[in-house]
C-alpha cells in the first residue's frame, strides 16, 4: 500500500498544475490557457464526431 | 379501468411498452459517432455520482487530510469536466439535427433544464470544497444572488445549506430530470433525418 | 431531386413517425462501455493531473501576515464605512441594493440575514474577552460615546493607519494621536484575531453546531486578503475569474458568456453599480431562449439553413434507406383530386 502511495506520488507530480498559471490575452478577452484547451479540445472533438462513424456502423451499401 | 394503480399501469406501457424502453435495435440512419455523447454524458453522471458517494460516506474534511481522499476528489472534479464537455458537444449535436422535431420539444426542454440546473449544482460543489477555491468563489458568487434578493434564501456563505444542497437536492433534481429525458427519448424515438428534399433557403419551388 | 419549402409543420409531420429498416443495437452495453471510457480517462487525468487544494485562508493567517490590513479593515467595520457595512439588503439597510430599471428585487425581499458590522466583527468579540476590566471599559466608553465623537476617533486613527508599521511581533504600531478607547479596542482584536480566537468567535451564534460561516466570510472579503490571493490566481471579475481555477487547472467553462458580460459596457460603464443584477436579468433571457428554442421562429430554422445535418446523416442519404423514407408530405390539392377521381 505504501508502495503504491509512492507511484502514485511520483506520477503526479509529473505534470504539477498548481504552480504560475498561462493567460491567452487579447485586447478585452482574457482566457486560462487550460480553458482555452479545454474549449478547442470542444470544437475539435465536435468536428471529428461529424466525421467519424459510430464503432458498428458500417459504410453504406454494406448493410440491407 | 377505474383504479389509480391500473390507469398508471396502462399509462406506463402505452407510451412506454417494454421493447420501447429496452429496444434491441436502432434506426439505420443512426451511423455517426455524434450519436455516442448522450450515452457518454450519462456515463459521466454515473461516475460524478460514484465518487460523489464516495466523499459523501466520508465526510466532507476527508480529502484534505488523507491522500485516498484527494483521489477521489480528483476523479469526483475530473467526471465534472467530462460530464459538461460530453453534454455540450451532445447538445450541440441535437441542436444541427433539430432534434426537437416531431413532437420532440420536451425532450430538448428537459435537456436543456438539465444543463441549467446542472450549473449551480455544481456551483454548489465549488462552494463545498472548504479551501481557498470555496471562500473566493462563495463570496464573489454571493453577489449575483444578492442582487437576486435570494442571497439569504440561498446562502453561498452557509456551508451547512450549500452542502445539504450539493449532495442531496441538486442531484435528485438532477437525475430526476435526466431520467425524463431518457424516458421521452424512448416514448419518442431518434429523431429521424431532415428531408434531404427540404431546402430552406434559395427557393425552387414552394407550396 | 427537386428542393421544396417543407413548412415547419410538414418537417414536424414527417419526423413524427420512421418506418424505414432497422439494425441491431444494445442500449444497456452501450451505457455501459460508456461509463468504462469515461471511468478509465477520469483516471487517467485524476493520476496524473491530481485536483488543486489551497487552503482556506483564516482570520488568523490574515491578521498575522497582513496586520495593518487586518486593522484598517476592522476600523471600517466600526466606523460604518466597510463595503459589508454599505452593502444594503440582505444585511443591512445602508442602501437599497441593486436594481434593473424600475424592479428592485433586492430591497423588496429585505433584510433577511442581518449584520451589524460594528457590533459583530468588532464589539461583540471584545465583549467576550474575559478577564479585561480594562479592555470592558474601552468598549463601554466607546459605545455610550457620542457618534460624532465616535467618528472623530475612528476618523483619526484610520488616517494615522496610513503611517503606521508593523513589528517583527505582529503589532501595529501607530504615531502619537488622540484615538480615543479605539486604539485599545483595535490592538485587543487584533491579538484576539492573531491568536485565532476571532475565527471561532464570529462563527458562533446561539447554537452549539456551527456551519454559516457568513461573518467571518463578510468580514475577510472587506479586507485585502481573499482578494491579493485571487488577483494573483486570475479570479477577479475583471480577469474572467469566474471560469477560472487556481492554478493551471481548468475551471468552470461554461461560465464563459456568464462572465463575458461583466467585461463589456454597458456593465461595466453605465451600468456598473448594477451589474451584477443586469448579468443575471440578460442570463435568465436567454436561458429561456435556450429552452424554449424549438418554438422560436428563426432560431430554429438555422439547422436547416446551414446543412451541419448533411454531414451526420450522410449514408443515410446516400444508400437505399433515404429513397425508401417516407415521401415529403403531398401537396395541399391532392386529398380533393384524388375525392373528384374516386367520386367519378
Amino acid at each position: 500500500m505504501a508502495l503504491v502511495r509512492e507511484i502514485f506520488l511520483m506520477v503526479s507530480s509529473i505534470i504539477n498544475l498548481n504552480g504560475t498559471p498561462h493567460y491567452v490575452h487579447w485586447h478585452f478577452f482574457l482566457m486560462s490557457v487550460p480553458n482555452v484547451v479545454v474549449i478547442v479540445l470542444m470544437f475539435v472533438v465536435f468536428g471529428a464526431a461529424l466525421f467519424l462513424r459510430a464503432p458498428g456502423s458500417k459504410r453504406p451499401g454494406r448493410h440491407k | 379501468m377505474s383504479s389509480w394503480t391500473g390507469k398508471v399501469r396502462e399509462f406506463g406501457l402505452r407510451n412506454l411498452p417494454p421493447e420501447r424502453l429496452f429496444p434491441d435495435s436502432q434506426p439505420a440512419y443512426m451511423t455517426s459517432a455524434i450519436y455516442l455523447f448522450g450515452a457518454l454524458t450519462i456515463g459521466s453522471l454515473v461516475v460524478i455520482i460514484a465518487s460523489g458517494s464516495i466523499l459523501a460516506l466520508k465526510g466532507p474534511a476527508w480529502w484534505h487530510v488523507q491522500s485516498i481522499g484527494h483521489f477521489f476528489n480528483s476523479i469526483h472534479l475530473w467526471s465534472v469536466e467530462l460530464f459538461f464537455f460530453f453534454m455540450v458537444i451532445h447538445l450541440w449535436g441535437k441542436f444541427w439535427m433539430a432534434a426537437w422535431r416531431g413532437g420532440r420539444a420536451r425532450v430538448w426542454i428537459t435537456g436543456a433544464v438539465t444543463f441549467i440546473i446542472a450549473i449551480p449544482c455544481a456551483f454548489t460543489g465549488y462552494v463545498s470544497q472548504q479551501n481557498f477555491d470555496s471562500q473566493w468563489i462563495a463570496t464573489q458568487g454571493k453577489d449575483g444572488l444578492n442582487s437576486l434578493g435570494v442571497g439569504a434564501f440561498f446562502n453561498p456563505l452557509n456551508f451547512g445549506q450549500m452542502y445539504s444542497f450539493h449532495v442531496l437536492l441538486f442531484p435528485v433534481l438532477v437525475i430526476g430530470l435526466v431520467s425524463l429525458h431518457i424516458l421521452l427519448v424512448r416514448r419518442h424515438g431518434i429523431v429521424p433525418p431532415i428531408p434531404l428534399a427540404d431546402s430552406v433557403g434559395p427557393v425552387t419551388a414552394k407550396r | 431531386m427537386m428542393r421544396v419549402r417543407l413548412s415547419n409543420a410538414e418537417l414536424n409531420d414527417a419526423a413524427s413517425h420512421y418506418d424505414g429498416p432497422y439494425r441491431p443495437y444494445d442500449i444497456i452495453k452501450e451505457v455501459c462501455v460508456a461509463t468504462g471510457v469515461v471511468t478509465l480517462i477520469a483516471l487517467l487525468l485524476t493520476i496524473f493531473l491530481s485536483s488543486p487544494d489551497l487552503p482556506p485562508t483564516t482570520i488568523q493567517t490574515w491578521s498575522r501576515q497582513m496586520p495593518a490590513d487586518f486593522v484598517t479593515t476592522a476600523v471600517a467595520e466600526l466606523d460604518g464605512s466597510s463595503d459589508t457595512a454599505g452593502y444594503g439588503p440582505p444585511y443591512n439597510h445602508a442602501s437599497s441594493g441593486q436594481h434593473v430599471f424600475f424592479i428592485y428585487l433586492e430591497k423588496w425581499l429585505g433584510v433577511s440575514h442581518p449584520v451589524n458590522s460594528a457590533y459583530d466583527f468588532v464589539i461583540a468579540p471584545l465583549r467576550a474577552i474575559p478577564d479585561d476590566p480594562s479592555l470592558q471599559a474601552a468598549v463601554t466608553h466607546y459605545v455610550h460615546a457620542p457618534a460624532t465623537e465616535q467618528a472623530a476617533w475612528t476618523g483619526a486613527y484610520s488616517t494615522a493607519l496610513a503611517k503606521a508599521s508593523s513589528n517583527p511581533k505582529g503589532a501595529v504600531a501607530l504615531p502619537a494621536g488622540n484615538y480615543g478607547p479605539v486604539a485599545p479596542m483595535m490592538s485587543s482584536l487584533l491579538a484576539l484575531a492573531q491568536s485565532g480566537g476571532l475565527d471561532g468567535a464570529l462563527l458562533t451564534s446561539k447554537q452549539f453546531y456551527q456551519t454559516d460561516y457568513t461573518k467571518p466570510l463578510l468580514f475577510m472579503e472587506d479586507g485585502s486578503a481573499l482578494s491579493n490571493r485571487a488577483t494573483y490566481q486570475h479570479l477577479q471579475g475583471t480577469q474572467w475569474g469566474m471560469m477560472n481555477e487556481t492554478g493551471s487547472y481548468p475551471g468552470q467553462v461554461w461560465l464563459w458568456l456568464y462572465t463575458f458580460w461583466y467585461q463589456v459596457p454597458p456593465f461595466t460603464t453605465s451600468e456598473a453599480d448594477n451589474a451584477d443584477a443586469f448579468v443575471m436579468a440578460v442570463m435568465g433571457l436567454l436561458s429561456a431562449a435556450f429552452v424554449l428554442l424549438p418554438f422560436l421562429p428563426g432560431i430554429r430554422t438555422i439547422p436547416r439553413r446551414i446543412p451541419v445535418y448533411k454531414l451526420i446523416w450522410r449514408d443515410w442519404y446516400a444508400t437505399d434507406g433515404a429513397a425508401s423514407a417516407p415521401p415529403p408530405p403531398a401537396p395541399k390539392r391532392a386529398p380533393r383530386v384524388a375525392k373528384l377521381r374516386q367520386a367519378s
